[in-house]
C-alpha cells in the first residue's frame, strides 16, 4: 500500500517534526492519526456510532466522510489510524475551504483550561461575531495556473468583512495572491448557487440541524470543495460543489436538545452565501 | 394613578421601596430608564424599531409598541424620573399566565467590560443558557382551583436543568395543581396555547423566518414573554376568544446592538432550540392523544 502525505490539507494537523499526520493512498482512503488525549478515540466512537445510527436520514450521510475503520499502519510505529474516505480522491484540480461552525468551540463540562483557549480564539476571530471562521482555504488561480494558500496568520485576523471578501475569493478567477484585486466571483453561481450547489447542500443540512438531537458538532468545520479542471476547460457546469461535515474529535451526545450552537453558525454562514449570490459584484471593503 | 403592574415574572420589580415598572388604568406600561445608559440604550432602540422602514410590518405585533418617555414620580420615592412608556403586553387579559425565557445561549456580546462578561457567563454556564441555548426566567400560572397565581419560585427556576425547563414548559400549559410539586402536569392547554393556527408554536415561527434574514438588530439578552388568558380556555364559550389569545412578545432592549450585515446567530440558534421544545410537548400530546382511550381530565 503506498501511502503519502495529501497535497491539499488546509486546515487540522499537518506531519511535522517527527510527529505523524494525515496520509493517503491510491484506492481513494484517507488515514487520519488518532489524536492524544483522548479526543481520536472520541472520534472514532463518534463515526462508529454514526454509521449504525438508523436514526440518521439516509440524504444526510453524503454529508460526512465514508468511514473505515480503524488500521495500524506502517511507518507510524504501529499507531492506529482513522480510516475515512478521502474527498478529494475524485478532484484532480480542488479548490477547498474549511469553515468552523458555531459561536463557540468550547462545551458545556470541558475543562476550564480548555475553555478558556477557546474563549481567546473565539471572541479574537469571527466566530464569536458572525458564528463562524474560516480555518483555511486553497484556491486554484486561474491566471497562474497554481494553487494558492494563504498563510494562518492571515486568517486568524480575519474581520467580518474580511470572511466576506475571502468568501468571494473563494469563486473567484482573477488573481487571488494580489490582494488589491477585487475578485470577479467568476464561479459563484456555478459553486454556491446552481441547483446542486453549496447553498442547496446548506440548507438541507440546516433543515436536518433544526430537529436533530442525535449529536452536537462542537468545533467540527464544514469543507466546501469544487472542481477547477471542468472551469479550465471551459465548463464551470462541471464544478461538482461538495459540502462536507469533519473533525469529530468533540462531538457530545445531544441528549434530547438541537445543536443550537452549529445551527446558528450554520444560518449565519448561509445567509453570507445569500448575499454574495445576490451581489456578485459588490465587493467587501478590504 | 400609577400603580405596581400584578404580573411581572421576571426583571426589576416596584416593590417595598423598589425602584421598578409602574401601569395606569389606560393599558401603558412606565419602565424607569434604568442607570449606566442602560435605559438610555433601551429608548434608542425603541425609537429606532419603531421608525425602521425595514421591519416588515407582520413583524411589529412581537414588540410592545413605543410611545416615548416621559418623567413620572418613580416608586421608590426618588422623585420623577424618566421612563419609557409602552403598551402593557398583558393589559386586556384578566387573569393572564405569563413566562419570560431569556433566549441566546449567551447573554454577553462582544466588547463588554471584562467584569459584565464574567458576570454573564456564569450564570449562562449555571442556568440552561448554554446547554438549550435558553432559560426561564420567571413563570406564573392563574390556579383556577385556588382562583389564584402561583408564581414559580426564582431560584428553583433559575436551578433549572434541561428536565426542568421541560417540565416547566408543560407545567405553564397545564390545569392541575401547580402547587403540588408530584403532579405529573397534564397539559390540558397544550394544543391550545402552543398549537394552533394562531398559537405561540405558529407565531414562534414566524419570529424565527425574520431571524434568518434580519441583519438590523442583534437582541443580546433579550427574552421572549408568552402570555395566554387560563381562565377563558376553561369556560370557552365566551364571545371573547379574540382578546385572550396566546401571545408571543420580545421584551427587553437595554442590550441590543447593531446587526452590522451579520444575522442575530445567537438569538436565532436559541430560538430554534426552544421551538424544537415546545414542538416536542405538542407531540407529545398527540401520541397520548392517540393511546388514550378513556377520557382525558382536562379541567372541565
Amino acid at each position: 500500500m503506498q501511502l503519502k502525505v495529501p497535497e491539499h490539507q488546509v486546515a487540522g494537523h499537518i506531519a511535522k517534526d517527527g510527529k505523524p499526520g494525515p496520509l493517503v493512498d491510491d484506492k481513494g482512503r484517507f488515514f487520519k492519526p488518532l489524536q492524544g488525549d483522548s479526543r481520536g478515540e472520541n472520534e472514532v466512537k463518534f463515526y462508529e456510532s454514526f454509521s449504525t445510527n438508523t436514526e440518521v436520514p439516509d440524504h444526510i450521510r453524503r454529508y460526512f466522510p465514508a468511514y473505515h475503520g480503524t488500521q495500524a499502519v506502517e511507518g507510524s510505529d504501529g499507531a492506529a489510524m482513522i480510516v475515512l474516505e478521502n474527498l478529494l480522491a475524485d478532484y484532480s484540480k480542488p479548490s477547498v475551504m474549511d469553515v468552523k461552525m458555531g459561536s463557540r468551540t468550547w462545551y458545556p463540562d470541558a475543562s476550564e483550561e480548555y475553555i478558556q483557549k477557546c474563549l481567546k480564539k473565539d471572541t479574537g476571530t469571527t466566530t464569536v461575531s458572525s458564528g463562524f471562521r474560516i480555518s483555511g482555504f486553497e484556491v486554484y488561480d486561474h491566471k497562474e495556473l497554481s494553487f494558492w494558500k494563504p498563510e494562518r496568520k492571515l486568517l486568524r485576523g480575519l474581520t467580518v468583512d474580511g470572511a466576506r471578501l475571502t468568501l468571494r475569493k473563494f469563486v473567484s478567477s482573477n488573481s487571488l495572491s494580489d490582494m488589491g484585486s477585487k475578485p470577479d466571483s467568476a464561479f459563484v453561481s456555478s459553486v454556491y448557487g446552481s441547483s446542486k450547489g453549496v447553498l442547496t447542500q446548506l440548507l438541507e443540512l440546516k433543515a436536518w440541524f433544526e430537529n436533530q438531537t442525535l449529536y452536537h458538532f462542537n468545533s467540527c468545520s464544514i469543507l466546501m470543495v469544487y472542481e477547477n479542471e471542468s472551469i479550465l476547460k471551459g465548463n464551470d457546469d462541471d464544478a461538482r460543489p461538495q459540502v462536507k461535515l469533519v473533525d469529530f474529535a468533540h462531538v457530545l451526545d445531544g441528549n434530547g436538545v438541537i445543536d443550537h450552537n452549529f445551527l446558528g453558525g450554520l444560518c449565519s454562514f448561509i445567509n453570507f452565501i445569500r448575499d454574495i449570490l445576490q451581489s456578485p459584484d459588490e465587493s467587501a471593503e478590504s | 394613578m400609577l400603580k405596581v403592574p400584578e404580573h411581572q415574572v421576571a426583571g426589576h420589580i416596584a416593590s417595598d421601596g423598589k425602584l421598578g415598572p409602574l401601569v395606569d388604568d389606560q393599558g401603558r406600561f412606565f419602565k424607569p430608564l434604568q442607570g449606566d445608559s442602560r435605559g438610555e440604550h433601551e429608548a434608542k432602540f425603541y425609537e429606532s424599531f419603531t421608525s425602521n422602514k425595514k421591519v416588515p410590518d407582520h413583524i411589529h405585533r412581537y414588540f410592545p409598541v413605543y410611545h416615548g418617555t416621559q418623567l413620572v414620580e418613580a416608586s421608590d420615592g426618588s422623585g420623577k424620573l424618566p421612563h419609557l412608556v409602552l403598551d402593557d403586553v398583558v393589559s386586556g387579559y384578566s387573569n393572564p399566565s405569563v413566562m419570560d425565557v431569556k433566549i441566546g445561549s449567551r447573554t454577553w456580546y462582544p466588547d463588554v467590560s471584562e467584569e459584565y462578561f464574567k458576570k454573564c457567563i456564569k450564570k449562562d454556564k449555571e442556568t440552561t443558557t448554554v446547554s438549550l441555548g435558553f432559560r426561564v426566567s420567571g413563570f406564573k400560572i392563574f390556579d383556577h382551583q385556588e382562583s389564584s397565581f402561583w408564581r414559580a419560585e426564582k431560584k428553583l427556576v433559575l436551578g433549572y436543568n434541561a428536565a426542568g425547563a421541560r417540565l416547566a414548559l408543560r407545567k405553564f400549559v397545564s390545569s392541575n395543581s401547580p402547587a403540588d410539586s408530584n403532579l405529573i402536569p397534564n397539559c390540558a392547554f397544550a394544543s391550545e396555547v402552543y398549537g394552533g393556527s394562531n398559537g405561540i408554536l405558529v407565531q414562534l415561527l414566524e419570529l424565527k423566518d425574520w431571524f434568518e434574514t434580519q441583519t438590523l438588530y442583534h437582541f443580546n439578552s433579550c427574552s421572549i414573554l408568552m402570555i395566554f388568558e387560563n381562565e377563558s380556555i376553561l369556560t370557552k364559550g365566551g364571545d371573547n376568544v379574540q382578546a385572550v389569545q396566546a401571545q408571543v412578545k420580545l421584551v427587553d432592549f437595554a442590550h441590543v446592538l447593531d446587526g452590522n450585515g451579520v444575522i442575530d446567530h445567537n438569538f436565532l440558534g436559541g430560538l430554534c432550540s426552544f421551538i424544537k421544545f415546545i414542538k416536542d410537548i405538542l407531540q407529545s400530546i398527540d401520541q397520548r392523544d392517540e393511546t388514550n382511550t378513556s377520557p382525558l381530565e382536562n379541567g372541565h
